[in-house]
């Protein structure tokens, strides 16, 4: 029996900032895959690359060399995007942030369905299908609330709803628990680890909080830009 | 999902009261539209209310509106024997300023129709009566405040007001008042009893020291009314107004009256043109002027408004690029709020002019062309300050989400 299609399949992923006396190779040669449903943190210390590494999953910075594919969708050859990177991020990239980030003149629900209809899902069936996800994470009764009008933990809950609803094959998650207390990100946490499972997607968290690592199936650690994803220096501890 | 909605309705009051603002400013774009078009219509109102086919003036002049004219009262009859007049009135007007008993100043064009061939029927009066008597009688614009009935003394005589006209105001946009041709020259030339006799001892004076002193009859009539001197003449008149039998070609007739030396004959098309090319033209560019500034003005400062506006959720719009939407979404919601600021803008300058123009004190006219326009001068400023705006969206870096 062959392996299941890798959420995410990452080969050679290199990038660098400035030139001359400033060069600074910020990744280098990063290869990895993530499996759908598979939670993975990435550790590491402030300028270690791990917000190269996440900018270039999100397409947002483009790396010099290296191949990526998500959702079995090549998106990155040779260090430039292959095709659409709105489109791409509209339908295979889910992101959660520290902050929620909600766009705060939109109600939770509006938040949540308009991932969908960015990407023309009827309003009838993003409606649905935005109830249906705030239901399953305990939020459906602030629907139609604005996110000045919920706890911090109702506005990730909304964060984390909208990172799924198109169901990506990729969620990025950028210290989802590092505003929250320790119950609560806890909480965050098993909800990203149940919603990746239950929806198959890959899901990448970078975090500080060691607190959560056994919810989570594999570490990866960086450091001035290598990725080492066996992580382990933490995995004895965690495990 | 319609995102410029939702984000006005998020701080609505604000966005309302910004519409208000703006919406003041193109209340006065449009104000100075409608001045400009009341000072064409008052300039044009009076000889149009007239009814003349052609105007005779004094000789090189551009009389009698936009440039003093004085011809002899006898013209009347020399043009009324020209084949094709159907009929010729003499004209005079000038403008007085008096104080009523109870202190009120009263400043108004004195109008002079020909009695009793013109009793001012052809005006527009809204209340009252036309001229009945060949004295002490006159017409008032309603603007000057006056009632029906109401006395006025002017210079030696008192007049009473019969009729009530509208609209009817001179180029510089006093109101009109209509009295017989006697009268508004009597009125004109009012000067005081020691006046008078100062100037009936110096006409002696010069008779006495002439040739013709050496006659007593003449001497002793150089010292009464100059009315009753015949060889001083009648006064003079402003100019005459023809109206030409109907199926006789106008330039025909004005063309015999041309070769007339010693006066200026135009048609009513001409004077229009004398009036809005002369007295009105400076006003018109003036005011021209100020309304072009003010609608640059409304383009900055709505600009401004639309670039702070779209400063106000750059971290939204980053996240929405982030969540992959298209740019013609995000352009789309700024350009939709620029329209709806702009809108709004407009509906209530419209409505804000539609109270408080009848309350200004020149005519404000303004018309549905007018309307349309300063719509469409609406929807370009929108347009072009939503591309500052625009402008912003598209430097908005996704990164912000991720470093905030």
């Amino acid at each position: 029996m062959s392996d299941p299609i890798p959420a995410v399949q990452a080969r050679s992923l290199s990038k660098h900032y400035g030139e001359g006396n400033t060069y600074v190779l910020a990744l280098k040669e990063a290869t990895f895959q993530i499996h759908p449903g598979e939670v993975v943190a990435l550790l590491g210390p402030s300028g270690s690359g791990k917000s190269t590494l996440l900018t270039i999953l999100g397409l947002i910075n483009p790396p010099d060399t290296g191949w990526l594919q998500v959702g079995g969708v090549e998106v990155i050859r040779d260090g430039a995007v292959v095709g659409d990177a709105n489109l791409i991020r509209r339908r295979n990239l889910g992101f959660v942030f520290q902050r929620s980030n909600l766009i705060p003149f939109l109600t939770a629900e509006e938040n949540v369905r308009l991932v969908l209809e960015l990407d023309d899902v009827p309003r009838r069936e993003a409606v649905r299908r935005a109830r249906e996800i705030l239901e399953s994470l305990g939020v459906a009764d602030r629907a139609r609330h604005l996110p000045m009008q919920l706890s911090g933990g109702q506005q990730q809950r909304v964060a984390i709803a909208r990172a799924l609803i198109h169901e990506p094959s990729l969620l990025l998650a950028d210290e989802p628990t590092a505003s929250l207390d320790k119950e609560l990100g806890r909480r965050v946490m098993e909800l990203l680890r149940t919603a990746a499972i239950e929806r198959g997607a890959a899901v990448l968290v970078v975090t500080h909080d060691h607190r959560a690592l056994d919810l989570v199936d594999r570490i990866f650690e960086i450091e001035d830009g290598v990725l080492d994803t066996e992580g382990a220096k933490l995995r004895g501890a965690t495990r | 999902m319609n995102l410029s909605l939702r984000d006005v309705r998020h701080d609505f009051s604000r966005f309302l009261l910004t519409a208000v603002g703006l919406g003041l400013l193109l209340t006065v774009v449009l104000a100075m539209t409608g001045i400009y078009n009341g000072i064409i219509k008052d300039a044009t109102a009076l000889p149009d209310s007239l009814g003349a086919d052609l105007w005779i003036v004094q000789r090189d002049t551009r009389g009698p509106f936009a440039e003093l004219s004085r011809v002899s009262s006898d013209l009347e009859e020399r043009a009324r024997a020209v084949p094709g007049v159907a009929r010729a009135r003499s004209y005079v007007s000038h403008t007085i300023q008096r104080q009523l008993p109870n202190g009120r100043p009263l400043r108004f064009t004195a109008v002079g129709l020909s009695w009793p061939d013109d009793l001012g029927g052809g005006l527009p009066i809204v209340r009252g009566r036309p001229l009945a008597q060949p004295h002490y009688e006159c017409l008032v614009d309603s603007s000057l405040g006056l009632s029906l009935g109401q006395r006025i003394p002017l210079g030696r005589d008192v007049y009473t007001v019969v009729g009530i006209t509208d609209g009817l105001l001179a180029s510089g946009g006093d109101p009109s008042a209509f009295f017989t041709l006697s009268d508004a020259q009597r009125i004109q030339n009012d000067v005081s009893n020691e006046a008078i006799r100062l100037d009936r001892e110096a006409r002696s004076a010069r008779v006495r020291q002439s040739a013709l002193g050496r006659d007593p009859e003449l001497v002793r009539f150089s010292g009464k009314n100059a009315q009753l001197i015949p060889a001083l003449g009648p006064l003079p008149v402003s100019a005459v107004m023809l109206n030409i039998d109907p199926g006789v070609p106008l330039d025909t007739v004005q063309a015999r009256l041309q070769g007339w030396q010693d006066i200026t004959v135009y048609s009513q098309a001409e004077e229009h043109g004398l009036i809005l090319g002369g007295v009105v033209e400076k006003t018109r560019l003036q005011i021209g002027l100020f309304r072009g500034l003010l609608v640059v003005i409304s383009a900055i400062l709505m600009g401004l408004i639309i670039y702070t506006m779209t400063v106000d959720k750059i971290h939204s719009i980053a996240l929405l690029k982030l969540l992959g939407a298209r740019m013609t979404v995000i352009l789309g919601m700024i350009l939709e709020e620029a329209l709806l600021l702009g809108g709004i803008a407009y509906v209530l300058a419209v409505i804000i002019g539609n109270f408080a123009f009848d309350i200004f004190p020149r005519r404000v006219v303004i018309e549905n062309e007018h309307r349309l326009a300063l719509l469409g001068i609406v929807i370009a400023i929108s347009i072009a300050s939503s591309a500052i705006g625009m402008k912003k969206a598209l430097a908005a870096d996704p990164n912000e989400v991720l470093a905030a």
